[in-house]
């Protein structure tokens, strides 16, 4: 079934945040999921695996040092780091960032074209075995992008002559949906009597 | 004579944020639904209904088709019989009179077999990206039965009947952009005639109403046979659509800060431009008369049974007196007389009544005020890049500019954090509750933006002015969202609310009367302090009858002859 890119980027955005994710990288965890969909890439794929890994099996803080993003244990989220590497996109000079073992770094292209937008120049998400370019609205993947990477590169590139493919639906796995679904189901109340009487504020008739 | 240069200012953020101000805005010519008849009477949209397969019951379909000059949509109707035990306006309801589509283009006979299935369904349903609406409405248990019988037996209703509920059917949501399957807002917002905000929906809301009047008469015919009568067409014009508003409108006042901005900006930038108007010419002057003796009768015809709104009905009758009298001895030739009024108002009326005489001084003047229209849509389909770059030192001073007042505030006290805004798992229903009496604050939206910015505030002060805030962000991901609004400040200065939305005494009924008041809604009715009834397009011509004379002025009653 093909959804509309708000319902994916509302789906996500409230996935995200039922995994643990803070309000505002909820919303970059949206923004992205949206940004691959519209490109014709499973975002909701890759936002349902990522989240479906274990909060203590990921690191969600990245830190940047000397041109190396890492984390103090364990691989890192792709969504968090991507926020901070369009957070430090000023600091990104001709001889790029090293990532040490990140999950999910499909999830990073969208902020890699965030910081292609930003400093009008095109970007590189190089793997072992792939590579992803971005230029404003275009895009290039050599190889379908993998689960995990152990190591990676982003950086400033001269390749300018993307093809920009751009989708109005996404037609997400049913699975990676009911995923989704299921996290953003943990951000909903459970609903009482009393809630349902009160919070929305019934109580005068609405059938007159 | 020279003419002494004012200073006349855009009125700051500070003054026109606060909620008891939201909550007292008016219609203006700039709002959504006279937006929309304006350029369907210009480009001249011609509207005919293809089908109307309604059986003696009142259960069945119809298609209305508005063709203009490049593209056309259609109102595809789906007509219930509805138990009465059924009927709610809550958005928990399952089952509704009439369930509605907008869709793009004018459907094929498969398409109307796929709808079926679905639109009755509404939320239960799906769509698809060749739909651009979903809607369903009730019919007034007052009125409809009241006027079929009427109609039937061969008499006209009566009007004062008539006006005590002003609609035969209300709408109780209009989905768009994107919900339930339709297409994002995105993929047509290039068009010319759906560029403005929500043209998609007031669209479907006008279509509607034609099909609500189609749908009481063939009632009244199917009953009455030969007896049966005609609507008089002057009752009928006074007819509108009803709408019941819940707290979903006020989320979204919170979570489109852009886009409020740019509805709120485009019309202090109108009451700018008005007030810098160095001389007014008889015409205009005419025009406003005019405008404000008609605006008295449609106050006295606005009831409310909820206490606040009582109130301030009677400050804004008291207004009018006032207003009135002083327009009547006021001197127009006198240099910048609409900042005059307005300074004078400021004084004097309660913000209800200013905020009626902001939209009115527009009135006469199109040239000035009707471009600004295609200023009040966001252009932006997602949601902003955080500047990194920026130092903790501008980004507090971003926060000072919208909530200095909040960072003093004892965030703990009660009566300052009372409420929590959050979503039900049943029907995913945005609800307000009580923070200290249920057990909601694990869910709590983000929708508390005084609180999260004071919060967000004071953990920066523990960091160097110099530093960039993408370090800060790194250990405090919690105020991401909160350095998100605060950067988007500077392009929407009014994007805020500069209120408390979780305080013990908030009113969210003041969110949605700023929403629906830029729809072009009048004689707002809160039925508590989170729901609220309104009425569209009442007085306004139907589609066979829209023509450029009477395409804008119909919001305003006709005076007495």
């Amino acid at each position: 079934m093909t959804r509309s890119l708000s319902e994916v980027e509302a789906t996500a955005k409230k996935a995200a945040r039922g995994a643990g994710f803070s309000w505002g990288m909820a919303e970059e965890a949206a923004k992205a999921t949206r940004w691959l969909c519209a490109k014709g890439i499973d975002g909701c794929a890759e936002l349902s695996r990522l989240l479906s890994i274990g909060s203590h099996e990921i690191n969600r803080a990245a830190s940047l040092d000397a041109g190396v993003w890492q984390s103090a244990s364990g691989p890192l989220c792709s969504i968090s780091l991507g926020a901070s590497m369009v957070d430090h996109a000023h600091d990104l000079n001709a001889d790029g960032w090293q990532v040490k073992s990140v999950v999910c770094p499909a999830l990073l292209v969208p902020f890699a074209a965030d910081i292609a937008a930003k400093s009008g120049q095109s970007i590189a998400v190089l793997g072992p075995d792939f590579s992803a370019v971005v230029s404003g609205e275009g895009l290039s993947v050599n190889a379908p992008m993998p689960n995990s990477s152990a190591s990676l590169k982003v950086q400033i590139t001269h390749k300018t002559q993307l093809p920009n493919v751009s989708f109005t639906r996404a037609d997400p796995a049913e699975t990676a949906w009911s995923v989704m679904q299921n996290f953003a189901h943990r951000t909903y109340a459970p609903a009482t009597e009393a809630s349902r009487l009160k919070g929305a504020g019934a109580g005068t008739t609405d059938n007159d | 004579m020279t003419t002494p240069q004012p200073h006349i200012t855009r009125r700051p953020p500070s003054e026109v944020m606060r909620l008891e101000r939201l909550g007292s805005l008016h219609q203006c010519r700039m709002s959504f639904m006279r937006t929309l008849l304006r350029r369907l009477a210009g480009d001249q949209w011609q509207f005919t209904r293809p089908h109307f397969d309604i059986d003696a019951t009142g259960v069945g379909y119809a298609v209305y088709t508005a063709a203009g000059p490049e593209r056309s949509y259609s109102l595809v109707a789906f007509a219930h019989d509805l138990p009465d035990e059924k009927r709610s306006d809550r958005v928990i309801a399952d089952a509704w009179d009439a369930t509605f589509t907008l869709f793009d283009g004018v459907p094929d006979s498969q398409d109307i077999a796929r709808l079926k299935q679905n639109v009755p369904l509404q939320e239960a349903g799906r769509i698809s990206e060749k739909e651009l609406s979903l809607s369903r409405a009730n019919r007034s248990v007052r009125l409809w039965d009241y006027v079929v019988s009427e109609l039937a037996s061969g008499q006209q209703p009566d009007t004062d009947v008539i006006d005590q509920v002003g609609y035969l059917m209300r709408t109780t949501a209009v989905y768009g952009s994107g919900k339930f399957g339709a297409a994002d807002r995105e993929t047509i917002s290039n068009r010319e005639e759906l560029f403005p905000p929500f043209q998609v929906e007031m669209l479907s809301v006008f279509l509607t109403r034609k099909f609500v009047l189609d749908l009481v008469q063939h009632m009244a015919w199917a009953k009455g046979g030969e007896t049966a009568v005609k609507l008089d067409r002057s009752i009928a014009q006074r007819l509108g659509i009803g709408n019941s508003t819940g707290l979903g409108m006020a989320p979204f006042v919170i979570n489109h800060p852009v886009l409020f901005n740019n509805w709120i900006k485009a019309r202090e930038e109108a009451i700018y431009r008005v007030r810098s108007v160095v001389s007014a010419v008889a015409d205009d002057t005419e025009i406003f008369r005019d405008r404000l003796k008609r605006s008295t009768i449609s106050v006295a015809r606005w009831t409310s049974k909820h206490p606040v709104q009582m109130r301030k009905i009677d400050a804004l009758k008291h207004d009018l007196v006032l207003l009135s009298a002083r327009v009547d001895e006021y001197d127009f030739q006198t240099a910048y007389p609409w900042d005059n009024l307005m300074n004078w108002a400021a004084h004097q009326l309660s913000i209800e009544g200013q905020e009626l005489l902001a939209s009115l001084i527009l009135e006469p003047y199109p040239d000035l005020v009707d471009p600004l229209v295609s200023c009040m849509a966001d252009t932006t389909s997602t949601v902003a890049r955080i500047d990194g770059s920026m130092t903790v030192g501008d980004v507090k001073t971003l926060l000072e500019k919208s909530f200095a007042w909040a960072f003093d505030l004892d965030w703990q006290a009660p009566q300052n954090c009372a409420r929590a805004w959050y979503v039900s798992e049943e029907k995913l229903e945005p609800r307000l509750g009580e923070r200290f009496e249920e057990p909601i604050a694990a869910y709590e939206q983000p929708l508390a933006p005084a609180r999260d910015a004071a919060h967000a505030f004071h953990a920066l002060k523990e960091w160097p002015e110099t530093s960039k805030v993408a370090a800060f962000l790194q250990s405090h991901p919690e105020h991401r969202h909160t350095i998100r609004r605060a950067q988007l400040c500077e392009v929407a200065p009014y994007g805020e609310v500069q209120d408390n939305t979780i305080s013990s005494d908030v009113l969210p009924i003041d969110m949605l009367r700023a929403k629906l008041s830029f729809f072009g809604a009048t004689h707002f009715d809160p039925r508590s302090d989170r729901w609220i009834r309104i009425c569209m397009f009442a007085g306004a011509p139907y589609p066979e009858s829209l023509s450029e004379s009477n395409s804008d002025d119909w919001i305003y009653p006709e005076l007495a002859q």
